[in-house]
């Protein structure tokens, strides 16, 4: 699939950056102004109000979990990793903690403005992934409630697959999923008494 | 006491690209003999020169060998992306700045670069806002197999989109090649209201050729129909052209015959083409940093940008790049008419910037 890299909306946004005060904040802010972001600087620790920031810079070097208001993997915002050491210990602490970029230190001329793209397209992915995810579950866990309805449209002496072509019709007529179709039919324990359903 | 401060100059007097970077040369080699003849300014410029000749893998090291083998610390130079891209390295290592007085595609503010010629929202978005208004909003894409080609016709494409504009066709042919006939007959028969043209060297001028004979064959491109737009056309490359160029429609920071030229070049306007004022501008510029201003020569570029005086030039110390004039303009005849012009605009590498209503600052030249 050919992706089309949506350019977001940079001038005015706001970048966090947790790091101590060094070269790398200096070059790493002076990319962002460059490109038209406001920055904010902290250390050591991320105030709740990073929230509202649109990226989020860490520094893998020296970060830890509680240093986060969150669960790691569950950054609300794009965030973007500054590796250091390349010590595994480190690189496994940033898959756990889940970055949508990355730039390696030291931070020099360029950079930034990639990686701010980057995570911002990661990010968007991220959550649509997540929220596709959690429909599915939720489909996968109504398995059951459409075995039942289906048993119970079959009652009525049709053969499953009928009873099956039923609900699905249910489900376009009255618009809604077809796991939800079926967790009505249980729910009122026997087939609405509509048109659609006697005419099958 | 006058300072005497060695000044790289680096373009290539051979090559694929050799109109632009002579006139380039030219405009940086004017600005060295005023400055050395003025004698209300305290600096004196020893020119340091190397050629590339057009190789693109000879850019870093005579750009290393300039700030190695001579004290300067600021070279004029580059002519494309490519090159100015490969010596970023050279001035890091070196502590070197690198002063790029060409049209380009923007995305970029490194802290070793001054970024003197026009970018984006300087040349293409101007040009597009007037193609819009004037011709229509379907257009057809056109470019070399190149940074430049691909970014301005992907920026063309995202405004057009904004825009309500439809895209009718997009092809690139490789660099040097001169095998246009099939863009040119997609446009025939696609008809679009104008072509975005970001083709460069030969293939331009085989392009310019065809669509010109293309006028003369088929009525809907009779002239006044369907013009063909560029950003980066100027007078230094009419000559070769020749009458195909007519008709041609650029976006720039300054075309012969406009006044005044640009901001650096003070009351000077004797120049062949924006390509010459931008880099007589380049130097202009450092000179106005460096007189009356002992050891500057020596500062960091960012150092050298946060004193007041850069502001009062024209220089972004947030971007590096300079504010501009733009101008829009048309061959005829064999030379530049103006179309629109404007007053000048800051750089926006990024686009993260509004851009202003252009109701505000243009002018329709009669």
């Amino acid at each position: 699939m050919r992706r089309r890299l949506r350019i977001p909306n940079l001038g005015g946004a706001r970048a966090a950056i947790l790091h101590r005060p060094h070269e790398t904040v200096t070059a790493l802010e002076r990319q962002l102004l460059a490109i038209g972001l406001e920055v904010d600087c902290h250390w050591p620790d991320l105030p709740a109000s990073a929230r509202a920031a649109d990226y989020l810079f860490i520094d893998v070097d020296t970060a830890f979990d509680d240093q986060f208001p969150w669960e790691p993997g569950e950054a609300p915002i794009p965030t973007i990793a500054l590796v250091g050491s390349e010590a595994p210990g480190r690189i496994e602490w940033l898959m756990n903690f889940g970055a949508d970029a990355q730039i390696l230190k030291p931070v020099g001329d360029s950079g930034v403005y990639s990686a701010l793209l980057i995570a911002r397209a990661t990010f968007d992915a991220r959550v649509d992934l997540a929220g596709e995810i959690d429909s599915l579950r939720r489909r996968l866990g109504q398995r059951q409630t459409v075995v039942q309805a289906v048993a119970i449209l079959a009652e009525r002496g049709k053969s499953e697959d009928e009873a099956y072509e039923q609900l699905r019709g249910m489900a376009m007529a009255w618009r809604v999923s077809f796991e939800e179709a079926a967790s009505r039919i249980v729910n009122s324990g026997k087939p609405l008494q509509k048109s659609e359903s006697d005419h099958g | 006491m006058t300072r005497e401060i060695d000044l790289g100059i680096l373009f290539s007097r051979s090559g694929t690209y050799r109109l632009l970077s002579e006139a380039s040369r030219t405009g940086a080699l004017k600005a060295v003999e005023q400055v050395n003849a003025d004698d209300s300014l305290d600096v004196r410029f020893n020119p340091i020169e190397r050629d590339p000749a057009g190789n693109i893998d000879a850019y870093a090291p005579l750009c290393e060998e300039i700030l190695r083998d001579s004290s300067a610390r600021h070279v004029i130079g580059c002519t494309t992306s490519w090159s100015r891209k490969e010596v970023i390295p050279a001035l890091e290592r070196m502590d070197g700045v690198l002063w790029y007085p060409t049209p380009y595609e923007g995305f970029e503010a490194s802290d070793r670069i001054v970024y003197s010629h026009a970018c984006p929202n300087q040349h293409l978005l101007p040009l597009l806002d007037y193609a819009f208004s004037q011709f229509g909003r379907r257009s057809y894409l056109t470019g070399s197999n190149y940074i430049w080609g691909w970014e301005m016709n992907r920026l063309a494409r995202e405004i057009g989109a904004r825009n309500g504009g439809e895209v009718l066709g997009e092809r690139y042919l490789p660099l040097g090649s001169t095998e246009i006939e099939r863009i040119v007959e997609e446009i025939a028969d696609l008809r679009p209201d104008f072509v975005l043209n970001q083709l460069i060297g030969p293939s331009q001028y085989a392009f310019l050729a065809a669509i010109a004979k293309l006028r003369q064959l088929d009525p809907f491109f009779r002239a006044g129909h369907c013009p063909v737009l560029s950003c980066n056309l100027t007078e230094c490359e009419l000559p070769t052209i020749g009458p195909s160029a007519e008709e041609v429609i650029s976006a720039g920071p300054w075309f012969r015959g406009l006044h005044p030229a640009l901001p650096g070049n003070g009351e000077r306007e004797d120049f062949g083409s924006s390509l010459e004022a931008a880099a007589h501008a380049s130097v202009m510029m450092l000179a106005g940093l460096l007189s009356s201003n002992p050891g500057a020569e020596y500062l960091s570029l960012q150092q050298l940008l946060a004193q007041p005086r850069a502001a009062r030039i024209g220089i972004s110390a947030r971007t590096h790049h300079v504010s501009l004039p733009v101008a829009i303009a048309q061959v005829r005849e064999g030379a530049f008419v103006p179309l629109w012009t404007e007053q000048p605009v800051e750089g926006d590498p990024y686009l993260t910037r509004e851009r202003e209503p252009a109701a505000v600052s243009l002018r329709v030249v009669k």
